[in-house]
């Protein structure tokens, strides 16, 4: 019996579960698209992208979107942009090989900065993802920069109590002390080893013999000869054991000049317990202002991070993280083609948007495409309008990517904020902001600058009744105008940042005045506490090898004289016998 | 519990039916392909439209979808890891640059590793599965399988509702 191949009665079947996956996707295409787009982009931007409406209408290649709310990826209630209308003009044929591509959007009622009631970061509390990896990223970056902790709150300059133990010149003290009784043992040994006692009393009775004795007594001028050779024997000796002596002394004495060497960095350990406040007018303003200025550079980073990562240059495959499901997302690749279109384009786009809560603003973006090298320009963006001059470029387009972005704007409201370190309050009021930023490879420039001429200072408590806390406030409340700068330069991997702001050398200037006799006096104070643990154990180890070297020297200067004078007397009582010098 | 019922009716039933050991092994290895891969992606509605159209054991291909999800969730970073070494290797580059830039073909997902990598390991583990299910299905019923259909608790089993939905499928 032959078995049929195929089951005609089941095309039936089939056409009716086509026929009803038809009706859904009309039914559920808007929806669908809607949720692909929230889930897509918040995957892509680390940050929620809410959407309130949908509509697709395929017929005349138009999508419309009503409602977009995209979150921060770095403030947890503030919102990244919100839209009121987005109308996105698509290219249908592209979509069968799953590219995006749109030739305009015209997007109306955009607002930045907005507030919103839950926290809308992903990317932040997860760190999943490109934009969880650039994120952390991009926080590592700025956690390289060297903020200065300007220590004058109080006004007062802090001493931590000093430990006894860790000062280098007692223990170098024992050291000595100990080398000292060392040496005494060694040299009273090397002393009693001279055995002097038996050479000179031989010698003595030599000299009185020679002293009765007549020209004829051979025997008597022969030991008076050997006697003086005994003498030049032991004066030998003892010169070796002085010369010994006087090189131990100079090491003990190299020992003294140690201890003061070691006391001079006690004094520089003592010191650097002490809690001197900047004096410093680049210092002042990088501990003033540097955390405020971190902020806007790591998020500018951040951005054109991503950017490069979902806008790679060159045509190499390249993969991205897949889409969120049940089972494993893997990864998708990319594979660009010459003279094909990219994975996604937007050819041109027309912003509306509103600053200051009325302004109309109007903007320009062009040429955004996943695979820059395939669209051959690099994306651009300008936005102008009153007190507002906006410009951006990212040129991924050959080897090594470049991105370009600078704003100003005017006339806008800062946040008030805490001074670092001081319990002053800083309202900037309405001020000029400024950003400039340049990633060329690995090479960033960057620049973020404030201005304002009304701004308000505001005292708090901690401030009151204390010397410099009193200097300050009298110094910067009668500041009204500000002027803040801080740049970025160097590779990703070492940047550098400087700040300077006209409060720098005010401020730094007071504090010279003020705190430089009070440092002066601290240090005084550190010294004297220095001494007093080290002049303990220092000064019976100086008399000790004082002592020591003048008592050893003098005992050997003695047995030398008592030496000389017998050999003197013994080689003139010769010659007195003996006047003319026998061969 | 309902699931693990009709996971048992649909094994008995489809042991049982009047298709032939070919027929249900066939099902089983075409229901496998959709349990190991992904499921909502292209190759999974041609899959299902040939379980449907050609006359293969429908139950057979349900029962080898129910049993291979769970392999397939347990093998995702195999699958993953196949899949990087094949969208990533330099000689099946340009075959993969032409696919991904014809319209259609990337509607199919194929550029992803863990779709990729797992449709060719169902593919590929289909041939084998097919032989072993047809000489296990032939020995079953050569052996216990008419024992089995007297026993009582077969009866029990094949008297449900959910057996009777079958029925409209069976082969």
């Amino acid at each position: 019996m032959s078995v049929k191949i195929f089951r005609w009665r089941a095309i039936g079947p089939l056409l009716v579960l086509v026929v009803i996956a038809g009706i859904l996707w009309w039914l559920f295409a808007d929806t669908i698209a809607r949720r692909e787009t929230q889930k897509v982009g918040t995957q892509m931007l680390g940050a929620k992208v809410e959407i309130q409406d949908l509509h697709l209408d395929l017929k005349n290649g138009d999508v419309t979107i009503r409602g977009l709310t995209i979150a921060s990826p770095h403030e947890p209630f503030k919102n990244l942009i919100q839209a009121d209308e987005i109308v996105a003009d698509l290219d249908m044929l592209p979509l069968t090989e799953k590219k995006i591509i749109i030739d305009r959007i015209a997007a109306n009622g955009l607002r930045f900065g907005t507030p919103r009631r839950t926290d809308g970061r992903v990317a932040a509390k997860t760190g999943e993802g490109i934009a969880g990896r650039v994120l952390l990223e991009a926080r590592q970056w700025a956690s390289q920069f060297q903020v200065p902790v300007l220590q004058l709150a109080t006004g007062k300059l802090s001493i931590d109590s000093l430990d006894p133990r860790k000062l280098s010149t007692i223990p170098a003290a024992e050291a000595l002390a100990a080398r000292a009784d060392s040496s005494r043992r060694a040299w009273q040994t090397a002393f009693d080893g001279l055995r002097l006692g038996p050479t000179l009393d031989s010698a003595n009775a030599t000299l009185e013999r020679l002293r009765r004795a007549r020209v004829t007594d051979l025997a008597a001028l022969n030991d008076g000869r050997r006697a003086i050779d005994q003498l030049k024997r032991a004066r030998d000796r003892v010169t070796a054991l002085e010369r010994g002596v006087k090189d131990g002394a100079a090491g003990l004495r190299a020992g003294l000049a140690g201890l003061d060497s070691a006391r001079r960095r006690d004094y520089a350990f003592a010191r650097s317990l002490l809690k001197l406040p900047s004096l410093d007018a680049p210092e002042v303003g990088a501990a003033l202002f540097a955390p405020g200025a971190i902020t806007p550079f790591e998020r500018v980073f951040y951005w054109a991070q991503l950017a490069r990562r979902y806008m790679p240059p060159g045509l190499w495959p390249r993969a991205t993280t897949g889409p969120t499901r049940l089972r494993h997302a893997g990864e998708d690749v990319r594979f660009p083609k010459e003279r094909s279109l990219p994975r996604f384009l937007l050819r041109s786009a027309e912003l509306s948007f509103l600053l200051k809560g009325t302004q109309r603003y109007a903007g320009r973006l062009t040429g955004l495409a996943s695979d820059p090298a395939l669209y051959g320009r690099p994306t651009l963006f300008g936005a102008t309008g009153p007190q507002l001059a906006a410009g951006a470029m990212l040129d991924h387009v050959r080897g090594v990517p470049e991105d370009t972005a600078g704003v100003t704007v005017g006339g806008i409201r800062l946040p008030a904020f805490q001074v670092p370190a001081l319990p002053l309050r800083l309202d900037p009021g309405d001020a000029t902001a400024q950003l400039g930023f340049n990633l060329r490879g690995d090479t960033v420039h960057a620049r973020w600058a404030i201005r304002s001429s009304n701004v308000q200072w505001a005292r708090d408590s901690g401030l009151a009744h204390t010397l410099v806390g009193d200097l300050i406030w009298r110094t910067v409340s009668g500041i009204s105008n500000l002027e803040v700068e801080a740049r970025v330069s160097g590779t990703i991997a070492h940047p550098q940042l400087a700040v300077r702001s006209n409060l720098d050398q005010a401020i730094a200037a007071r504090l010279r005045a003020v705190l430089g006799e009070e440092v002066a006096a601290a240090e005084r104070r550190l010294r004297a506490q220095v001494d007093a643990f080290v002049n303990a154990k220092v000064e019976p180890v100086r008399a000790r090898v004082t002592e020591l070297q003048t008592q050893v020297l003098d005992q050997v200067a003695q047995q030398r004289a008592r030496v000389d004078e017998l050999q003197r007397s013994l080689e003139q009582r010769l010659r007195e016998l003996v006047p003319v010098r026998l061969p | 519990m309902f699931a693990l019922v009709k996971l048992i009716q649909s094994l008995l039933g489809a042991l049982h039916s009047e298709g032939t050991p070919g027929q249900l092994a066939a099902g089983i290895a075409l229901g496998s392909i959709m349990g190991l891969t992904p499921l909502v992606n292209f190759h999974n509605a041609v899959v299902f439209a040939l379980i449907l159209l050609l006359n293969v054991s429908f139950a057979g291909g349900m029962l080898g979808w129910a049993v291979f999800v769970p392999v397939g969730f347990v093998l995702d970073p195999l699958f993953d890891w196949i899949g990087h070494q094949l969208l990533f290797a330099a000689s099946l580059r340009s075959l993969w640059t032409t696919l991904y830039n014809t319209p259609v073909v990337p509607l199919t997902n194929f550029n992803n590793t863990v779709v990729l990598g797992s449709l060719v390991f169902a593919l590929l583990f289909a041939i084998p599965l097919f032989f072993a299910v047809r000489w296990a299905v032939t020995r079953y019923r050569a052996t216990i399988g008419e024992r089995v259909r007297q026993s009582r608790w077969y009866q029990a089993v094949t008297a449900s509702k959910v057996y009777n939905v079958y029925r409209l499928f069976k082969p």
